[in-house]
């Protein structure tokens, strides 16, 4: 009796194993929608701040196709992309798609458009494109810069006799800097929150102009990495050294960069912060409870002499257009509109998103975003970001272990190295 | 006889009842016959029918889509989507570290069941003992499970922060702080801890019902002749309450191996360094994170044979130790 259930089942998987089938991807049916409406989807049109942004997109877009209705579907982020992969399998989706730059869009770039013929126009107004090309051609226009600069507390480098309007550019005055911070206000140099292996991140984008010499970057950048290298080592050593010389904030492993790490900084527990330029943990956050005029921003401190410190910084998030929209002209000249000068400036003002538009004025931001947008122009891609996301994951467990001093800097490059050609 | 012998080997279908009674075995081989012989198709059909809504239902419901898990578990991920690759995907998680840290914290999970289970059983036993205010203590104790996984979480998250209020008690005695999520040796049994915390009002209350079927006067008798609180738990109380002890011990193990997520989520993310991963947490990381579905159906899988060789393991060493009482 025992033997007669077992072997059925024995076979079963056997059979599986062997003839294992089936997969995630559907039958692709023929797209729907109708004549004379588009559908969006993204995850920022359900909040407050944006509204404005949509208005003035929306009404950009009347201007050009009256008559055309343009319905705008949020979805809660955490699920977006899962949602968005079901609507690609079944080719039944919307007609323009928020998307993250980076490899968010390029993952999914067959089931879009390219844009440049439409956008070609905009190339010289817009910047962060890079993040939105895969193969040379462009798939979404880009509407936020998203990086990540070094925001300081103004009033604690007053109150311990430092000049805030020109903070440290080698690596060498910033310790010492720090040092009399502490020692003067009793605030730690960094807050850092490295739960879950974003404060590496972070540190490696924002500091890593200060190391690499600007070819090793740009090799970085291009996929030649070469993670044995005395600067790859320096960067990781650097962040292990910031925890010895109790620089951070305590237990940054049990803190959450969003928002507890934040939040050390806004109540003036540390001096410096790595933080964004868009959406949550950026200037207009901060300025809130530092006030604009009390937030200084800084470039990386010159680590390695004869590296050029600069912005790191990518498209943040872009409209595309899907392949099977049935007008790709008019869907085109919504996402257009979604990148105009108009509606950009009304979504840095409400949400204090740092534009893809450079032509914006932000003399009203206070000196944080007028420094950051004076540095776009010099700005390059954010280190971090040309990693896959299984090499991010394995750095910020490792990152962990070496504030925790259970693994050396060379066992940390090295297992880097594996998973980085691996993936 | 095979008729005969055929009909025995269902006997335990029947018997799973009643048990320890075979004796009581209602038709012998030969009542059976002539009952069939008798038995209308109507008759037969039957059973087939009532049971037919059940059936369909874990067919359709629980085993088909376990096939289909299984089934894509086999097959790649990314560029090899759909393709068969036979059991690279098992390859590539024993060859993970993290996965082999999974197993391993489940293993711990299975070492510190025991205290999981005692604790509600104490504080059961105190209950229906009547300890004073005992009351206040049932409502008190189940209390928290009543509470949401990620607002358990988020209130200790506050509490054990590095400059948080346990610290500073800590502190006002002179020990030093610890941190207790951001310590790789302390934050796995931080997190137990909280979930047991979380999680004992449950058991407690399925104890104290098993405490109302216990036979009052046993206790009395126990008392009579002067047995003392341990020898009256480990003489009475326990060989009693056996088959509770069983059912508290196999949801226990099974809440602890799939009802964590929202605990590890909120309060550790599977850090520090990793020690904190569940295999259901490296599940939802591969799946949704790093967008390798079929090698999280291959988690899946491996989670699933775990929990059926331990649940089978356990009930068959509680069953072993009931005998032996």
């Amino acid at each position: 009796m025992k033997q007669r259930a077992v072997w059925p089942a024995v076979l079963a998987v056997a059979a599986l194993a062997l003839g294992g089938c089936g997969s995630a991807s559907g039958t692709r049916s023929s797209p729907g929608g109708s004549e004379g409406k588009l559908v969006v989807w993204d995850w920022k049109s359900g909040e407050a701040a944006a509204a404005p942004y949509i208005e003035k997109a929306k009404a950009d877009f009347a201007r050009k196709h009256p008559g055309v209705t343009v319905e705008f579907v949020a979805q809660p982020y955490e699920q977006y992309y899962t949602l968005l992969g079901t609507a690609i399998q079944s080719g039944t989706g919307p007609d323009v798609i928020l998307f993250n730059g980076g490899g968010r869009i390029r993952d999914r770039a067959d089931a879009l458009l390219p844009l440049d013929e439409y956008v070609a126009e905009d190339r010289q107004r817009l910047g962060g494109w890079d993040a939105f090309t895969k193969d040379g051609k462009t798939y979404a226009a880009p509407v936020t810069l998203q990086g990540h600069p070094i925001y300081y507390n103004r009033t604690l480098y007053e109150k311990a006799g430092l000049d805030p309007a020109s903070p440290a550019t080698t690596w060498p005055e910033f310790i010492a800097d720090c040092a009399t911070i502490t020692r003067k206000t009793g605030a730690k140099c960094f807050a850092l929150g490295n739960k879950e292996g974003y404060g590496i991140q972070f540190f490696l984008s924002a500091l890593g102009s200060g190391v690499f010499t600007p070819q090793q970057y740009d090799d970085w950048i291009a996929g030649k990495r070469d993670w044995s290298s005395p600067h790859v080592k320096r960067i990781f050593a650097l962040w292990k050294e910031t925890q010895d010389a109790k620089l951070n904030s305590d237990g940054p492993n049990s803190t959450a960069m969003f928002n507890d790490a934040f939040a050390v900084f806004q109540s003036a527990k540390a001096a410096h912060v790595i933080g964004l330029m868009s959406d949550v943990g950026h200037w207009k956050d901060f300025s809130e409870f530092l006030t604009a005029d009390k937030l200084g921003v800084m470039r990386a401190p010159v680590v390695v002499p004869g590296t050029t410190p600069s912005l790191a910084y990518d498209g943040g998030i872009g409209y595309g257009v899907a392949k099977w929209t049935k007008d790709p002209k008019m869907a085109a000249d919504l996402v257009r509109s979604l990148s105009s000068t108009d509606a950009l400036s009304a979504f840095y003002a409400q949400a204090g998103a740092i534009a893809s538009d450079t032509t914006i004025d932000v003399s009203q931001g206070g000196p944080a975003a007028a420094a950051i947008v004076a540095d776009i122009k010099t700005g390059k891609p954010a280190l971090h970001v040309a990693l896959s996301s299984q090499t991010l994951d394995l750095m910020g467990r490792l990152s962990q272990q070496l504030l925790s001093g259970s693994i050396t800097v060379d066992e940390v490059v090295k297992q880097l190295a594996a998973s980085d050609q691996a993936g | 006889m095979p008729n005969g012998e055929s009909l025995t080997s269902v006997r335990p279908v029947e018997a799973g009842r009643t048990d320890r009674a075979p004796q009581r075995r209602p038709l012998p081989p030969g009542g059976a016959s002539r009952r069939r012989r008798g038995g209308r198709r109507r008759e037969r059909l039957a059973p087939y029918i009532l049971l037919a809504p059940a059936v369909l239902i874990i067919v359709l419901l629980r085993l088909w889509p376990l096939v289909l898990g299984v089934n894509f578990s086999f097959t790649g991920d990314g560029d090899r989507d759909g393709t068969v690759v036979g059991l690279d995907n098992y390859r590539e998680l024993f060859a993970d570290p993290l996965f082999r840290g999974a197993l391993r914290n489940v293993g711990l999970l299975v070492l510190l069941l025991p205290v999981a289970v005692a604790i509600p059983g104490l504080l059961a036993t105190f209950i229906y003992l009547r300890v004073p205010g005992h009351r206040l203590y049932r409502s008190a104790y189940f209390f928290p499970a009543v509470l949401s996984p990620v607002i358990v979480g988020a209130i200790f998250n506050l509490l054990l922060a590095f400059d948080g209020p346990l610290n500073a008690v800590l502190g006002g005695v002179g020990i030093g702080p610890t941190d207790w999520l951001g310590d790789p040796d302390v934050a796995m049994f931080v997190v137990v801890g909280v979930h047991v915390w979380a999680t004992f009002g449950m058991g407690l209350v399925v104890f104290l019902a098993g405490f109302a079927t216990l036979d009052a006067s046993l206790l009395d008798a126990a008392r009579v002749d002067g047995a003392s609180l341990p020898q009256t738990i480990r003489h009475v109380i326990v060989p009693s309450l056996s088959r509770t002890i069983q059912f508290v011990f196999v949801t226990t193990m099974i809440g602890m191996l799939t009802s964590m997520f929202g605990l590890l989520y909120v309060m550790t993310s599977g850090g520090p360094e990793g020690s904190t991963y569940l295999p259901e947490y490296y599940i939802w990381i591969q799946q949704g994170q790093m967008n390798r579905p079929a090698l999280a159906s291959a988690a899946s899988t491996v989670l699933f044979l775990v929990m059926l060789v331990v649940g089978l393991l356990q009930i068959s060493l509680l069953r072993r130790a009931v005998r032996e009482v």
